[in-house]
């Protein structure tokens, strides 16, 4: 049966933020249509939006013609469209087998669960992908001790075993390995001469060019543009999803200008944890070192270990001595401090006062009992220092605005005068005005000798604000932007085009 | 992870338990050499009955993701509810009006758990802990002091061997056999589905809510059950007779390899749960030992489930990194 999928238009916002400002997206049977943005471009707001986990604020999706809404993920499986994601939908402690089916288990009588059928039709599925893996992937295997890749497998088999008429990938190849992306590309061949539609949602650029008909392109909660994949190339491909002449804030020069800074501060040889795979690198007193590359490929482990948050393997020198941190505290008494990205959950109290979250880190220097009106003094110094715009300090964190806030979470750390600051991801959610003057801070910290591990999915501050950056893929260092390399173009390509195929 | 080993215990949760009680028994037996005469045998299994029907409730619960604190207090105010409205004379009519009647007390105050947790999201213990007051408030309200009188011929049946065999057997057996049957549709696999992980199960279209509510009002049925059991083997009625049995409901249940944050397990392990503990309970009276020996036991059976999960992570984190 034909099918086609059209979505015109499409805005979301989540609170003030407009994740999709105008998203696009025709698809219909017979094709394969790649799916393209950087990172926060609207690429998974618009998947989610087709397959009914999110609703749309405005536009239209039409299926075959006829405008549709799924206010679930059942009622757009019911319409034959589903999706495979990421983020996986598997239950550890049922078997491949309970899990693919779960939900439309092939019943006798009307009531128990056919296992003999189950059994029968998940080996059938398990056939397709035969001899790409382990013998342990069997339809009776609790899923929860299968490897990623498997789990993987499990995961586009239960899309497949509904099957659907439009089906999405996103980012189902992440975790395949060389031959299974090569029978995932067969199977797709097979499903397009069958008049199934597939939206596939990737990174790696090798994979599109290979196994796409279209390619559709977002950049900031835009559909840029379709090209046809024979008709483009990849470097075409890559230019749209780069604003042209975008205005980066630019604070770099300003740095640049004031000469090479003084002694490393931290040196990270060989850092291993489950994630990253050997990273190696320098941070100088005075200097803003930018980790980037996709979301989750390892940026958050590697600030996690530098402060003890998680076990690693690996030198790591802090001011020229060797240290191995097994605790966040052992970090803190070495003026490391950590701001992470989570501000509701991890950054702050936010029911408790402004002064509370200044001072939870430092209330130790203030003896006991506490000398609470030095506090209050060291806490409103560092206020004003931030301009922190606020009723008094006995306010509840969450009274202020996400940017206001965002400083208290940079400021209780301040107050200890870290020497090396670690800062995951810290502008997310903030608004852009809160964000300039985030900016200011950092150039300030900087400038008196900080040295700074920032990590942003944030291209454009990476660009405007680092020295240098590192960027990340697979728990490894693929490139050392600085200087005249260190443009939008390289930044994309590195996380992009230029990836090494997945070893088996 | 060693898959065979997941995969035998993901399958054979009771197997644990088995062991555990060849050696309860055994313990038992060097302390009580009469223990496998007919008489003494079947005058335990009777004791064992109420906790075990009350059990096979907790364990469809604890499965499901949550965890019922209320069930002992249902037992008594269901047993409250049997004794004044069942008197010597009561006819078979009557007798069988009040078991609906309790039946129904107990599905209705499950389903109120079940409301609470599923659809105002309130957590289970907390939960379950207050509406325990509740239930328990409701019990002496209709029966203020301990009294009441069961017809011989009921207490006589509960003492009876169908076909040669003690009625608990039979009665196990029934609980098993259901479990297995129910084990296999389409609602137990939603059951371990939500109690496993439950945003995948939602994700993947399971109703999440109404499976949650439908177990806490199983086990308020089976809270009923257990007391018309406890009535007929003790023959009156007490206000606070069931209160006491909502910790060894627990710990029989984890006792027979159920974990206790859910998504795996099953009933014949959790019944073998409670022989064990009727066991220990043996021993400990057998030995010599104060008897409030069994609710320490009883704890620390808890808290060392608790806390095994992640000791055992600990020990293999130190041994990576080693």
């Amino acid at each position: 049966m034909k099918v086609s999928l059209s979505a015109q238009n499409v805005v979301k916002r989540y609170g003030g933020v407009v994740a999709l400002a105008d998203g696009n997206l025709d698809v219909e049977s017979g094709e394969v249509v790649a799916f393209l943005g950087a990172n926060g471009s609207g690429k998974s707001t618009l998947s989610k939006i087709v397959t009914g986990v999110v609703a749309p604020d405005e536009g239209t999706v039409l299926l075959d013609g006829q405008p549709v809404t799924f206010p679930s993920p059942q009622t757009a499986k019911k319409a034959g469209v589903t999706a495979v994601y990421q983020e996986l939908s598997l239950i550890p402690d049922m078997t491949v087998a309970e899990n693919i089916w779960l939900g439309h288990e092939p019943l006798q009588f009307g009531l128990r669960v056919n296992k003999a059928e189950v059994r029968r039709r998940t080996e059938a599925l398990l056939a397709l992908f035969a001899g790409t893996y382990h013998e342990s992937l069997q339809p009776d295997a609790p899923v929860g001790a299968l490897p990623p890749d498997e789990k993987q497998l499990v995961e586009i088999l239960k899309a497949l075993s509904l099957e659907p008429r439009l089906m999405i990938l996103d980012e189902a190849t992440a975790s395949l390995d060389g031959r299974q992306v090569n029978r995932l590309f067969e199977l797709i061949a097979d499903w397009k001469k069958r008049d199934m539609a597939i939206v596939f949602v990737s990174h790696r650029m090798d994979e599109i060019m290979r196994v796409a008909d279209r390619a559709t392109v977002l950049r900031n909660g835009r559909t840029i543009g379709s090209r046809v994949i024979a008709e483009t190339t990849e470097q075409e491909l890559v230019e749209m999803m780069i604003e042209a002449g975008e205005a980066v804030p630019h604070h770099r020069e300003a740095i640049a200008a004031e000469g090479q800074p003084a002694g490393v501060r931290l040196s990270v040889r060989q850092l291993r944890t489950s994630v990253l795979q050997g990273i190696d690198l320098t941070v100088r007193d005075g200097e803003l070192l930018g980790i980037g590359g996709l979301q989750g490929q390892g940026q958050a482990d590697l600030l996690l270990a530098v402060f003890g948050a998680i076990p690693f393997s690996g030198e790591i020198t802090l001011s020229g001595q060797n240290v191995h941190f097994t605790h966040p505290r052992q970090a803190m008494q070495q003026d490391v401090a950590f701001v992470p990205g989570d501000r509701a959950n991890e950054g702050l109290l936010l029911r408790r006062s402004i002064l509370e979250n200044f001072q939870l880190p430092s209330w130790r220097k203030y003896g006991f009992p506490l000398k609470i009106n030095s506090a209050r003094a060291d806490a409103t110094t560092t206020a004003d220092e931030l301009s922190l715009v606020r009723e008094s300090l006995d306010a509840p964190v969450s009274s202020l605005s996400g940017g206001n806030a965002q400083k208290v979470v940079i400021g209780k750390w301040l107050l200890r005068t870290p020497n090396l600051l670690l800062l995951n991801d810290p502008t997310k959610g903030v608004d852009v005005g809160a964000k300039g003057e985030f900016y200011n801070l950092l150039v300030e910290l900087r400038q008196q000798g900080t040295a700074i591990l920032f990590y942003s999915s944030d291209d454009d501050e990476l660009l405007g604000l680092c020295d240098r950056v590192l960027v990340l893929h697979d728990g490894r260092i693929t490139a050392k932007l600085s200087g005249e390399s260190l443009t939008h173009a390289e930044l994309v390509t590195a996380s992009m085009g230029t990836m090494q195929e997945n070893g088996t | 992870m060693n898959t065979t080993f997941q995969k035998i215990t993901l399958r054979h949760p009771y197997l644990f338990a088995l062991g555990l009680l060849v050696i309860a028994l055994g313990v038992n037996f060097y302390l009580q050499p009469n223990l496998f005469e007919q008489r003494v045998l079947s005058g335990n299994l009777r004791i064992f009955l109420p906790l075990m029907i009350l059990t096979a409730g907790q364990a469809i619960v604890i499965m499901g993701g949550g965890l019922d604190l209320s069930v002992g207090t249902m037992v008594s105010m269901v047993n409250a509810i049997l004794v004044t409205w069942i008197t010597r004379e009561s006819t078979g009519a009557e007798i069988a009006t009040a078991i609906a009647v309790g039946a129904s007390a107990g599905m209705l105050a499950g389903l109120f758990n079940g409301l609470c947790v599923s659809y105002l999201r309130l957590q289970p213990i907390v939960t379950t802990y207050a509406t325990s007051f509740i239930y328990a408030g409701v019990a002496l309200w209709i029966l203020p002091r301990p009294g009441g009188l069961m017809p011989s011929e009921l207490t006589k049946f509960y003492r009876s061997n169908p076909a040669g065999i003690p009625l608990m057997i039979w009665v196990a057996a029934l609980l098993i056999l259901l479990w297995v049957g129910l084990r296999g549709t389409r609602y137990g696999r939603y059951m371990f589905a939500v109690g496993g992980q439950a945003e995948a199960a939602y994700a993947t279209g399971v109703p999440v809510s109404l499976m949650r509510l439908s177990t806490y009002v199983i086990a308020g049925l089976m809270a009923a059950f257990a007391a018309l059991a406890l009535t007929l083997s003790t023959g009156t009625g007490d206000p606070r007779i069931g209160d006491a049995m909502t910790l060894p409901s627990i710990v029989a249940v984890v006792l027979g390899g159920t974990r206790l944050s859910g998504g795996q397990g099953g009933i014949a392990g959790s019944l073998i749960g409670v022989v064990i503990l009727g066991t220990i309970r043996n021993i400990i009276s057998f030995a010599d030992v104060p008897t409030w020996w069994q609710t320490f036991v009883d704890a620390s059976i808890i808290i060392v489930a608790l806390a095994a999960p992640g000791l055992i992570r600990l020990i293999r984190r130190r041994q990576t990194q080693l």
